[in-house]
């Protein structure tokens, strides 16, 4: 079966457009994916976030492990696959996000253009996690590929702070 | 009475211009899509790394996707226009990007200071635009004047963080008498054979010494707002 497109997929997911739902138990196994993954296994429950005010405080937290873990996957990665990030296709997909970004703030009471922009910004690190994985025909059950499923399917995990798996 | 200038609506249009006209836009948009490039990629991709947690790291990254976008712009209207892609990417071209791209970023206080004061500088010479005669670039200066804004506030918030310490001011005052000094040359010489072709085909408003003397007198301002001093700049690079 062919493997689905990054870019295109990027184009067609339901980006943030489930954020503040009850997680699902597809979602649950996701995230707990994710994290073993990672090599992070978590003893405690997701952290659900119910606004955008409160993603913005929990992003200001430290950044951990996990980002650290992400970075240096994303560069072994890149040493066989890159992405051009002035390439026309990525761009297209940036500004998707950013006006699905801004739709969802809109829905849910924000108006905060930094904040729209810095869920922007997630959602394309995660593509381009996604490309990355998918480029080098990673498994279904890496990090950058369950992480990316969150995503598309409307959700925006926030990383990991003190022990719990925040997602809004 | 102000002379009425002639108009041009669309690349096509172009065409049947002037030689002298044609040249002129076309190092404009060459010069914004290689400097847009290389800006992104020097300074604005990088500053991920420097930034100090997940909300700033992933704002980063929608600037820096923003600076790659403008870059993108210009690259297409510049291939509309019959320019060669070769002359619109740095690695291609023997045109150097500006100077202020030279400077070695180093950490997070160095990128707040230099879109507070960097993209201040870049806010100036897009408003230059705003009325030029040739529509697509005008309207290619329209469209980015809102994101160039909101990377010079991202510079100024980020500012704001860090001057509330005196700790995080000492550091944001070091990077801003580092970077500071490169900003002003950014506007080009006195007496541009250049500028004044821009001006006399009506692409470009104010003269480089116009431009670099209200960039002045707004830095101040944005510095006076943040409690920090810029440091001497050569005069000649100021006049």
């Amino acid at each position: 079966m062919a493997r689905p497109d990054p870019l295109q997929s990027a184009l067609d997911a339901a980006w943030f457009s489930t954020l503040g739902e009850p997680l699902g138990a597809g979602e649950l196994t996701d995230i707990e994916t994710y994290t073993l993954a990672l090599g992070l296994p978590l003893n405690a429950p997701p952290l659900p976030v119910q606004s955008w005010q409160q993603a913005a405080e929990v992003l200001r937290g430290e950044t951990g492990e996990w980002w650290a873990l992400e970075e240096a996957e994303r560069a072994r990665l890149e040493q066989t696959v890159r992405l051009d990030p002035a390439a026309p296709a990525w761009i297209r997909v940036n500004d998707r996000l950013h006006g699905a970004a801004a739709v969802a703030a809109a829905r849910g009471g924000c108006s905060d253009a930094a904040m729209i922009k810095v869920a922007a910004g997630a959602s394309s690190y995660a593509t381009y996690h996604y490309h990355l994985a998918m480029a080098a025909e990673c498994g279904p059950d890496h990090a950058f590929i369950r992480k990316y499923a969150l995503f598309s399917g409307g959700r925006w995990p926030l990383g990991i702070y003190a022990g719990r798996f925040a997602i809004f | 009475m102000t002379e009425v200038q002639q108009q041009v609506k669309t690349a096509q249009e172009l065409a049947q211009q002037s030689e002298e006209y044609r040249t002129a836009v076309g190092k404009l948009v060459v010069s914004h899509a290689i400097n847009e490039l290389h800006g992104a990629r020097v300074f604005d991709e990088p500053a991920v790394a420097f930034a100090p947690n997940p909300y700033a790291k992933w704002l980063t990254c929608r600037v820096a996707m923003e600076e790659y976008g403008h870059h993108c712009r210009f690259f297409e209207l510049g291939r509309e226009m019959g320019i060669a892609e070769e002359r619109m990417l740095p690695e291609k071209t023997a045109k150097r990007p500006l100077s202020m791209f030279d400077f070695s970023l180093q950490t997070w206080e160095e990128f707040v200071a230099i879109k507070a004061f960097g993209d201040l500088a870049e806010i100036l010479q897009v408003e230059d635009l705003l009325h030029c005669t040739f529509h697509p670039l005008r309207n290619l200066a329209r469209m980015t004047m809102p994101e160039e804004k909101f990377h010079h506030q991202f510079g100024m918030d980020f500012a704001r963080e860090l001057i509330k310490t005196d700790e995080g001011k000492a550091r944001l005052q070091d990077a801003v008498n580092r970077v500071f000094p490169a900003i002003p040359p950014f506007f080009g010489g006195a007496n541009s054979k250049n500028n004044e072709t821009f001006r006399r085909l009506g692409i470009k408003l104010r003269s480089n010494e116009e431009m670099r003397s209200d960039y002045m007198v707004r830095a101040k301002a944005a510095a006076d707002a943040l409690g920090l001093t810029l440091p001497e700049v050569p005069a000649a690079t100021v006049h």
